[in-house]
């Protein structure tokens, strides 16, 4: 199985080196072909040593799920490193982030991909999206005419070295990981019936009901009244169970950086103001900024005064 | 859950790692770059995930929420940091910073 690994690791490099942007001819095509072959033949063998176990049908749909959302995660992310503009990496990223998320469905973690899906392709995208906007706006002015990307967008530094580096890291990740394995039992979290019966002792079938009821308004109970939560704890009532029990303080920590991040972006901005009105003045090396912040066709006066308000 | 299918998970997170750090290493513009730190993050969050359901321990979805936490203050301070370098040579390219090297 080892060398299955290693060989596809190694189609999957030369694909990725081909696909990389860079100058000349591009190969693009032929890397994408070959990334997608060696990803089908790795997933192939790996089926073909299926385990017996695997006869539950509700396993085996899960596991084409499994291959699907996979494929798109992956085939996504190399979207992501290998497109010429920043724009279209980033929404090849929301990309990547909803084929996770898919892939936490079938995990059974269903707040994890809800929460991904806000977090990520809602909230940090967002912002990537707002600084992009603002970054390349400003490149248009100066970048010539009827280039698409600009050169540092077009050419990837050092290809071949961190391909290799990243793709041999990946293979040994990969041998272990298909290495043999066992469930260790230590690691097993509470059972849903312990956490109930230790913690939770006031959930009843009846409470629950009664609050399924009030919700809807209808009167109408959607849940059975002896399955509802009496036995069996939800995604995210086990979650926030783990949280609240075992991680108290990380979760205060996570406020305070939270804080910090918030403060320092606040000190960050509020600097850039000051740093752009000095900006013309302070750094006479920088040819780019400073004709543009200088009024130009005013009377030498004007100039002349720049150094004396510094 | 089998621990083929755990490493069939494995899988994809690993994957989803390395890309991230090829693409750090290879792509130029500051922002794609911090785009590939948050792909990392991504394939770390999908490895978590999956032993979380793996040993029935819900401590894993439980770090994914501070990995959050993480990448959004690191969006935040990243993404002001690259708009303040903008301003100032009014280029995305890292190696216009490469005077930092001394």
């Amino acid at each position: 199985m080892d060398y299955a690994i290693y060989i596809a690791s190694a189609f999957g490099a030369v694909a990725l080196f081909l696909t990389l942007p860079r100058q000349g001819l591009s190969l693009a095509k032929v890397g994408a072909l070959v990334g997608a072959a060696a990803l089908g033949g790795l997933w192939l063998f790996l089926a073909r040593t299926l385990p017996p176990a695997l006869g539950i049908p509700g396993e085996r749909i899960g596991l084409i799920y499994y291959y699907v959302f996979s494929a798109l995660a992956l085939g996504s992310a190399v979207r992501v490193i290998t497109h010429t503009k920043p724009v279209y990496s980033a929404l090849w990223f929301v990309m990547v982030v909803l084929s996770s998320a898919s892939l936490f469905l079938l995990l059974g973690a269903e707040f994890m991909a809800l929460a991904m899906i806000i977090i990520y392709g809602g909230a940090i995208l967002v912002t990537y999206m707002f600084v992009i906007m603002l970054a390349s706006q400003a490149e248009d002015e100066s970048s010539p005419a009827g280039v698409a990307a600009t050169e540092y967008d077009r050419v990837a530094r050092e290809a071949l070295p961190a391909v290799a580096a990243g793709f041999v890291l990946l293979a040994v990740l990969l041998s272990v990981m298909f290495g043999p394995m066992s469930t260790n039992t230590k690691a097993a979290g509470m059972t849903d019936r312990r956490i109930i019966g230790t913690y939770l002792t006031e959930r009843t079938g009846a409470k629950i009901a009664e609050r399924y009821s009030e919700k809807s308004g209808t009167g109408l109970n959607t849940v059975p009244q002896e399955v509802a939560g009496t036995k069996s704890l939800e995604n995210v009532e086990r979650v926030g169970f783990e949280l609240f029990a075992s991680h108290p303080l990380s979760l205060e920590l996570a406020g305070v950086i939270l804080l910090v991040s918030l403060i320092g972006a606040v000190v960050i901005s509020r600097q850039r103001v000051g740093d752009e009105a000095q900006a013309a003045g302070i750094a006479p090396g920088q040819t780019n900024v400073e004709p543009r912040t200088e009024p130009g066709p005013s009377s030498p006066e004007v100039v002349g005064s720049v150094p004396g308000h510094v | 859950m089998d621990s083929f299918i755990l490493s069939h998970f494995l899988l994809t997170g690993a994957v989803l790692f390395c890309l991230g750090l090829i693409g750090f290493v290879t792509r130029r513009n500051l922002i794609i770059m911090f785009l590939c730190t948050e792909m990392m993050f991504q394939g770390v969050v999908v490895t978590l995930v999956s032993f979380s359901r793996f040993h029935a321990n819900d401590t894993g979805q439980a770090f994914v929420i501070f990995v959050l936490t993480i990448a959004a203050a690191e969006a935040a301070l990243a993404l002001g940091l690259v708009v303040l370098l903008f301003r100032r040579k009014r280029t995305l390219d890292a190696q216009a910073w490469s005077q930092l090297q001394g």
